[in-house]
């Protein structure tokens, strides 16, 4: 009898990680996105931030808290977006899988090529990210690098569904180079646009678009009416061709400026799911890139 | 004639050596076009061995390129922002270093020594520690840093003008099994909302009503040595349970002579959930027990006894974005105390009984920069039984106080803030109508966005 229950023991203990699926938590919805194109059936996804919220002002929720405490891999942006919260995140989950050096903490922008990086900068130039600039995912060659350190990273997680980690992968970078193929005929080439925060600057360099300034002076620093003059001086001078903002915020702002230059905005949205008809990476990259057309 | 043979023999030899020239060429073609057939034999081969190869690197690349693209970019994402420290080294030789600066200017109708002699009558002797015009309140120095793979180290040393004291220094652990936490050193205790914040993130200048007559004036609270250990379970939703020991120094609630070792025991819960998108709910009750031996209770006695404070917490918050939000919370706390009241002068010990409550409730709703705050503080809300000797005492009406507030937020790291009191606190002497405009600065690592 004893024998029986060691061994139906045994059993459970070992048969779990066969059929249940890894939590994955992610931080931003372009993450959530990503890990289910990869992970598909084989893992749940909770994503802590709401495509409709500014990734930069995120209090640690408890909600978010208790996400993390049953996550396997907590995968997030880095490069100081998540500064405000995600030390908290960490320690408050009282989960040893998501500490940093371990498997189940997953900072995307290790795989990706950085721009913008200012090691000597100080707040007086506004909220700047003296890592780089931390808004990569408008970048598919970037997408591409996080997208298969993303699959390894599951692989490592759970060794069990490796090979259905890295058909995804595969079925992932077809899509991608088929979609490339459309997005590169967009012809954003030569553009010249002006936007509210410095969010766009991987895309202008893939896509060889200008951006030839922008609403805040300093990021995260509100416009002055002076700085709003200046602005105007540039947008007449260089024929801007459209005023890029998100949902979220910069709207008034942005809506004065094109009346006083009768040139365009442009509402871009900041992640998936922000706007209608953009429920995944793909067809996020599809409306922004057609936006700006 | 001879011309016409010449031209004939002529036509002769260039229609054979044409012919020549024709099977000859017919030869060659055939020869290359066998060549040329085996080269694309060749080629086709080489195509499908080329195939292979790329299938092959592309699923190598699919496994290894992560690995590379670590190796290919870490040295440039993480490297940290130039050398620093002395002698170059890493940011691994740095923890993370804050600063915030607080101070604020104050205006009483009051005296100071009014304010000094201002108590709650049967809850506190302990007066208003402000003066008219400037005051420092600190600048704190906040490190931490994690100590290794196992704990997380934090130290809390505000700077004040009196000198520097520790008000905050405790490890954390990072690697206990999924749920468990234990924290031990000296640090906020976990009881009730305010109690376990710093005061720079407090939406009001200074701590309300029922803290300052249980708890104590200031803003350091159940500020103490001790352990405290914490669980999370997984459940549908947040609810974290914690207990603590501590050493029971608190000044009001404890003493720290009332026994010769720990002497206050702490437990507590707290649960959230969230209501749609952007409105989160937090609530619990906290218990707080041990020995007493206080001077705060009457002027010129000494109290020996027991104390118990009960507290529930409740906060709601609505957030949809940056520049917009709405935040209600409130706590009540109830306190029973029993013991001896030894008169320091007479020398007589009176049996002394207090069973006293209070409240608090604030809100706070943010427009742009602009916040704007209210709060109603009161006491003897439903209980204010203090026996002394058997004989119940009149402590007279409720002390209740009323604030405004209104603050400015210039970035993240900044902020100006107007605060009104009107204070009936002391039920026999004057209104304090009290005024502060504070300033707050943060420098330094990055402060934590804590719901």
């Amino acid at each position: 009898m004893k024998k029986l229950l060691l061994s139906l023991l045994l059993v459970v203990t070992l048969s779990t990680p066969a059929y249940a699926k890894i939590n994955v938590c992610a931080t931003l919805p372009w993450i959530g996105s990503l890990a289910s194109e990869l992970g598909k059936d084989k893992v749940n996804i909770k994503v802590l931030v709401k495509p409709s919220q500014d990734p930069h002002f995120i209090e640690a929720k408890p909600s978010m808290i208790l996400a993390a405490r049953d996550a396997d891999i907590l995968m997030y942006n880095g490069l100081d977006l998540e500064i405000g919260y995600l030390p908290l995140l960490f320690e408050s989950s009282r989960n040893r899988r998501i500490q940093p050096g371990q498997p189940g903490n997953f900072d995307c922008s290790r795989f990706v090529n950085v721009i913008e990086k200012q090691p000597t900068a100080d707040r007086s130039m506004g909220d700047v990210h003296p890592l780089g600039n931390p808004h990569y995912h408008y970048s598919p060659s970037n997408i591409l690098r996080v997208a298969r350190g993303m699959a390894q990273e599951l692989s490592n997680v759970d060794p069990a569904n490796s090979s259905s980690y890295r058909t995804n992968l595969a079925s992932f970078e077809e899509r991608l180079r088929n979609r490339q193929i459309q997005w590169d005929n967009k012809s954003l080439k030569g553009k010249r646009y002006v936007s509210y925060h410095k969010l766009f600057e991987y895309m202008a360099k893939e896509f060889g678009f200008q951006l030839v300034g922008y609403v805040e002076p300093k990021p995260g620093i509100p416009p002055s009416a002076g700085h709003i003059e200046k602005l105007i001086e540039t947008i007449k001078k260089t024929k801007v061709d459209g005023i890029l903002v998100t949902p979220s915020y910069g709207k008034e702002e942005a809506e004065a400026l094109s009346k006083k230059t009768s040139v365009r905005v442009i509402i871009i949205p900041q992640d998936v799911g922000s706007v209608p008809g953009t429920n995944d990476w793909f067809s996020f990259m599809d409306t922004v890139l057609s936006s700006l057309q | 004639m001879r011309r016409g043979i010449m031209l004939l023999s002529l036509l002769i030899f260039l229609a054979a050596s044409n012919q020549a020239i024709g099977a000859d060429l017919e030869s060659r073609i055939q020869a290359m076009e066998e060549t040329l057939k085996r080269q694309q034999k060749t080629i086709e081969e080489q195509q499908n061995i080329i195939e292979e190869l790329k299938d092959q690197i592309r699923t190598q690349i699919a496994a290894e390129k992560p690995k590379t693209a670590v190796a290919a970019t870490e040295p440039e994402t993480q490297k940290p922002a130039g050398t620093t420290g002395l002698f170059g080294g890493s940011a691994l030789s740095n923890p993370n270093i804050s600063l915030v600066f607080n101070t604020y200017a104050y205006s009483s109708n009051l005296t100071n020594d009014e304010l000094k002699n201002r108590a709650i009558r049967g809850y506190t002797t302990d007066g208003i520690d402000r003066k008219n015009g400037f005051n420092l309140d600190s600048a704190e120095l906040a490190i931490y840093a994690p100590v290794d793979p196992y704990f997380n180290l934090y130290a809390t040393i505000p700077v004040t003008e009196d000198g520097t004291t520790v008000e905050e220094a405790y490890f954390v652990t990072t690697s206990l099994p999924t749920g468990h936490q234990i924290k031990a050193g000296k640090f906020k205790s976990g009881f009730g909302r305010l109690n376990s914040q710093h005061s720079h993130v407090w939406d009001f200048v200074d701590n309300p009503l029922p803290y300052r007559a249980f708890i104590g004036f200031g803003d350091e609270g159940i500020d103490e040595k001790g352990v405290q250990y914490t669980y999370l379970p997984s459940l549908p939703i947040y609810t974290i349970l914690g207990v603590e020991v501590l050493q029971g120094d608190n000044k009001t609630l404890f003493g720290a002579d009332a026994t010769g070792g720990p002497h206050a025991y702490t437990a507590f819960a707290k649960a959230s959930l969230d209501v749609g998108d952007n409105s989160t709910i937090l609530f619990g009750p906290s218990v707080i027990t041990g020995k007493t031996k206080t001077s705060t209770v009457q002027a010129n006695s000494d109290f020996t006894g027991d104390s118990t404070l009960y507290g529930f917490e409740f906060t709601y918050k609505w957030k949809p974005s940056k520049f917009q939000g709405f935040k209600i919370q409130g706590e009540y706390l109830y306190r029973s105390q029993y013991g001896d009241l030894t008169d320091t002068s007479l020398g007589t010990v009176q049996r002394l009984e207090r069973y006293q409550d209070g409240f608090y409730i604030q809100s706070v709703y943010l427009w742009n920069r602009w916040e704007f705050g209210a709060r109603y503080d009161m006491l003897s809300i439903f209980k204010d039984d203090y026996t002394l000797g058997g004989a119940k005492q009149d402590i007279g009406r409720r002390p209740w106080r009323a604030t405004a507030m209104i603050d400015y937020t210039f970035s993240e790291f900044s902020l100006l803030r107007l605060q009104y009191n009107h204070d009936e606190s002391d039920i026999y002497g004057k209104v304090n109508h009290e005024v502060f405009l504070q300033a707050l600065f943060s420098i330094g690592a990055h402060p934590a966005h804590q719901f």
